[in-house]
């Protein structure tokens, strides 16, 4: 009788104990996602700062090409604006006579 | 005492295996929120990248608009100044031929063909010829061109020689002796009322 008794007796302490094992690794495990929480908008916030701040880096750049890209274009106009103006050049020392002589035969005539 | 002691150890081992597994559990869920939270940050920061590449690449657009249409207007106007200059120069050029005409022998007719227009115009009668120092000394006939206006116009017409001498290139300038109505054939005057119409003809024969 007393055999049994002492069995149950150490079948109920380690029932004891296996419920306090379970009690403790539920409270870590609550411990845990708390921490998560808590984590969460730092976490968030980081990553949105990261992001964007990248973002910032990539807009600097899109300006930075589409300065470099308009002072070619520019460049190109600006040749062709030369061109244009030695090319009228050209032409007026080449007819300049013929526009002197035509003005004075307006005058005349 | 045997079957007890595994009966024991049975529920120890359950109980740990139970515990770890709501530990793992526990730091899977965690690790999803976390990440469940890097990804929405990165999502949030994306929506506001893409505002901004917007900006950017609307702003640019706009800068590059805006100093290409700078470059363009100033090109334009170096363009334009450039061939007015040149206008200029063929007007200032003929001045300089009309100067030089003045000393020529065909001056005469012309000058006597500018007054008689300008008396024909003014309807003739009394008219007084006004010319400058230099033209002043020429050998005109006057009375043969009143002659020739009065024919023209059916009116008698005489013409004086003004005392006044304007400081002009060359040409004449024709009154009505009352002094009412003048007619201004001076090639001063001339350029002067002809200037738009000879700019156009000289930037159509220069460009």
């Amino acid at each position: 009788m007393s055999v049994l008794l002492e069995a149950f007796k150490a079948i109920k302490e380690k029932h004891l104990e296996a419920k306090r094992i379970v009690e403790e690794a539920t409270a870590q495990a609550e411990k845990l996602k708390n921490e998560a929480e808590q984590k969460a908008l730092s976490v968030y916030e980081e990553a949105y700062k990261t992001t964007l701040s990248q973002a910032e880096q990539k807009a600097m750049d899109i300006k930075r090409k589409a300065v470099k890209d308009a002072e070619h274009e520019l460049e190109k106009f600006l040749s062709n604006a030369e061109d244009q103006a030695k090319g009228i050049e050209a032409k007026a020392r080449k007819n300049f006579k013929k526009a002197v002589d035509s003005v004075l035969n307006m005058i005349l005539q | 005492m045997e079957s007890t002691r595994v009966i024991t150890e049975m529920i120890l081992e359950e109980a740990k295996k139970t515990a770890e597994h709501v530990v793992q559990e526990a730091q899977k869920s965690a690790e999803e929120t976390l990440e469940k939270q890097r990804q929405l940050g990165v999502q949030k920061a994306n929506e506001s990248a893409q505002l901004l590449f917007k900006k950017a690449e609307s702003e640019a657009e706009l800068n590059k608009l805006h100093s290409m249409a700078n470059a363009k207007i100033k090109a334009n106007w170096v363009i334009l100044s450039k061939k007015e200059a040149w206008i200029d120069n063929v007007l200032n050029e003929a001045k300089n031929k009309l100067r030089t005409l003045t000393e020529s022998k065909e001056y005469l007719s012309i000058l006597e063909k500018l007054i008689t227009e300008a008396g024909v115009i003014l309807g003739g009668k009394e008219l007084e010829v006004i010319l400058n120092e230099q033209d002043s000394t020429l050998p005109l006939k006057l009375d043969d061109l009143a002659k020739e206006i009065s024919e023209r116009t059916g009116f008698e017409t005489k013409l004086r020689l003004s005392e006044e001498k304007p400081k002009v290139i060359g040409g004449t300038i024709v009154r009505m002796a009352n002094g009412k109505v003048i007619m201004d054939n001076t090639f001063d005057d001339i350029l002067r009322r002809r200037e738009k119409d000879l700019r156009s003809e000289i930037a159509k024969i220069l460009f």
